[in-house]
């Protein structure tokens, strides 16, 4: 086991216990830590680890939101199956708004899927009977009523149940040959296509898991605020989910968590100054990308030579 | 019959002609050389066969079988495999990942398979090693396996690249330029290694190469290309006797040969 899979491993397991000494909002953050969790990871597969500088995720991670309450108020579905709907609707979203952009990197890219950022921002803010508008929607708590646990309680262990799993299967998905091709073709395409890497199948796969992980994150973020409104979701928000992954460590699994876990916690610092937030979380990248272009798992690689593997390392006998 | 041939193939970018009506046969178990001036079309001419421009017209042929129009994955999944002028090993990859990626087509791993890890990937995974392994081994970089490739010095990524492009066993290797930047002992060993991929593994080579010493030693073919034109074929021998050739191209390399030696 590699010392970053180790560490991840340890933070979850701390995770597990931190109810036990936990107020309500100390586990309300821990619950924003684990989602957010989710996301990033997902973000990072898209732009850490494919190299597709693509700004859909904001969008997406309020359609998994907005999904779950529509869903679960007007529809009446259990929680249980408006979650993984919920992925599934912003995994088809993404797929279907990734299409178009197979052919598109770089620039072009990035001010097209701004441009669909804005359009789903418009959406939430103007589809009022649908989205409710600016007033957005209410979500009711969760219910885990066969388990004897309330709500809260119920709703972190499932997000830390979600972002264990999405870990692992991340952590997999990056050690196989799936793995080797994102980064194939973040580094060349051309080079990438002459080794048999099928990028319109390999880039498609790749927003599809970040759109299914942002849905999933949305659909756990809803009920944990208990509503669901625009400017969640905002430009705000994109700035907040690349601080995630740039600061943590593009192209790094163990990055994206430590990301996650950083932003969140320094968001909640600042939750007094929420002026100052866009500037600092801004400014924040900008620093990462002059002074520490790794990032934190940068850092812990040339440091500590923790290197994240893209093989499933052989034992020698 | 022909590994590969290339039949009457032109295409100009934006008015200019970068290959014009280019004739070519490489006879299977051949290593076959392009040399030619800056700007004859060689490098095009292995982006159009690996299929990254496609030609405007004209065809080529894979042991008989059409293979324009297919997407440059596919041509290299049907066993065309190249490297490039400048290396493009993969940073933020082992030397050995970089290899294994050259087996992407080979494992075929689904996305569900991967995530949950199931038995059968692990064991593909295992055997995939351990081909990069030995591709390594048999270029003589098994040693560099565990290096990030970003810190390979330019000769150690262009043999690193050649076992990238042989683990996936293909019938065709195209190599742009493999001697650029090489020492003199280096490009002996390169010799040496060409020789043994074609007459042990029956890999038919394409070479573009300015360091004539090694295509006149080793290819058994030359084609002289210059402005997007064949202007001579034949064997060393032949070629360099070649008035024309000596003329648009090999004089002062062959000058620069002498003052090597």
């Amino acid at each position: 086991m590699t010392a970053s899979w180790r560490l991840m491993l340890g933070g979850f397991v701390l995770a597990a216990l931190l109810p036990l000494t936990a107020n309500r909002y100390t586990l309300f953050v821990g619950n924003a830590m684990l989602v957010q969790i989710v996301l990033a990871v997902g973000l990072n597969l898209l732009v850490g680890y494919a190299g597709l500088l693509a700004f859909v995720n904001g969008a997406l991670f309020g359609i998994g939101a907005y999904a779950v309450a529509m869903l679960r108020e007007t529809l009446h579905f259990p929680f249980w199956l408006a979650l993984p709907c919920a992925g599934v609707v912003a995994m088809v979203i993404g797929v279907v708004v990734a299409l178009p952009a197979l052919r598109l990197y770089g620039l072009y890219l990035a001010l097209a899927s701004i441009a669909f950022a804005q359009f789903a921002l418009w959406t939430f803010m103007h589809w009022d009977p649908v989205t409710g508008g600016p007033s957005g929607l209410k979500v009711a708590p969760v219910a885990f009523s066969p388990l004897p646990i309330s709500s809260e309680l119920g709703l972190y262990y499932l997000s830390l149940l979600v972002a264990v799993a999405i870990c692992w299967l991340t952590h997999n998905l990056l050690r196989s040959r799936i793995g080797r091709a994102l980064v194939a073709i973040r580094e060349n395409e051309t080079a990438a296509e002459s080794m048999a890497i099928d990028l319109t199948r390999t880039k498609t796969l790749v927003y599809a898991l970040a759109a299914l992980y942002a849905g999933i994150a949305g659909g756990l973020f809803a009920p944990l605020l208990g509503l669901v409104v625009p400017e969640s979701y905002d430009l705000f928000q994109v700035v907040f989910q690349f601080a995630m992954v740039v600061v943590g460590g593009l192209g790094s699994l163990l990055g994206a968590v430590l990301g996650a876990a950083l932003m969140v916690w320094l968001q909640e610092g600042l939750r007094a100054f929420k002026d100052l937030q866009e500037i600092a979380f801004g400014g924040l990248i900008l620093l990462t990308v002059l002074f520490l272009p790794g990032g934190v798992a940068g850092l812990l690689r040339t440091r500590l030579g923790w290197r994240e593997k893209l093989h499933r390392p052989v034992r020698l006998r | 019959m022909a590994a590969l041939e290339i039949q009457n193939v032109s295409i100009a970018f934006g008015g200019v002609v970068a290959l014009d009506r280019v004739d070519l046969a490489i006879a299977a178990g051949d290593i076959h050389g392009i040399i030619g001036p800056n700007g004859a079309g060689k490098t095009t001419l292995l982006n159009v066969i690996t299929g990254i421009t496609p030609p405007d017209s004209g065809d080529i042929l894979l042991h008989g079988k059409s293979i324009v129009g297919l997407k440059a994955n596919l041509i290299a999944a049907s066993g065309i495999r190249r490297t490039f002028q400048t290396s493009l090993l993969c940073k933020g990859m082992t030397v050995l990942e970089n290899v294994m990626a050259g087996l992407h087509v080979k494992l075929r791993a689904g996305v569900l398979a991967a995530a949950f890890g199931l038995p059968s990937v692990w064991r593909d995974e295992k055997d995939a090693a351990d081909a990069a392994r030995a591709a390594l081994d048999y270029v003589g970089a098994g040693a560099l396996a565990e290096r990030d490739s970003g810190e390979l010095s330019f000769g150690q990524q262009r043999i690193v690249e050649i076992a990238r492009a042989l683990v996936s066993e293909p019938r065709v290797l195209l190599l742009d330029e493999p001697a650029v930047g090489l020492s003199p002992d280096r490009v002996t060993q390169l010799d040496a290694l060409l020789r043994r991929i074609r007459n042990e593994r029956g890999v038919t080579i394409v070479m573009i190469e300015h360091v004539i010493r090694l295509v006149v030693d080793v290819c058994d073919r030359i084609t002289v290309m210059s402005s997007g034109r064949p202007i001579a074929e034949g064997t060393a021998d032949e070629v360099t006797r070649n008035a024309e050739v000596i003329e648009a191209y090999l004089g002062s390399a062959l000058h620069a040969v002498d003052s090597h030696a």
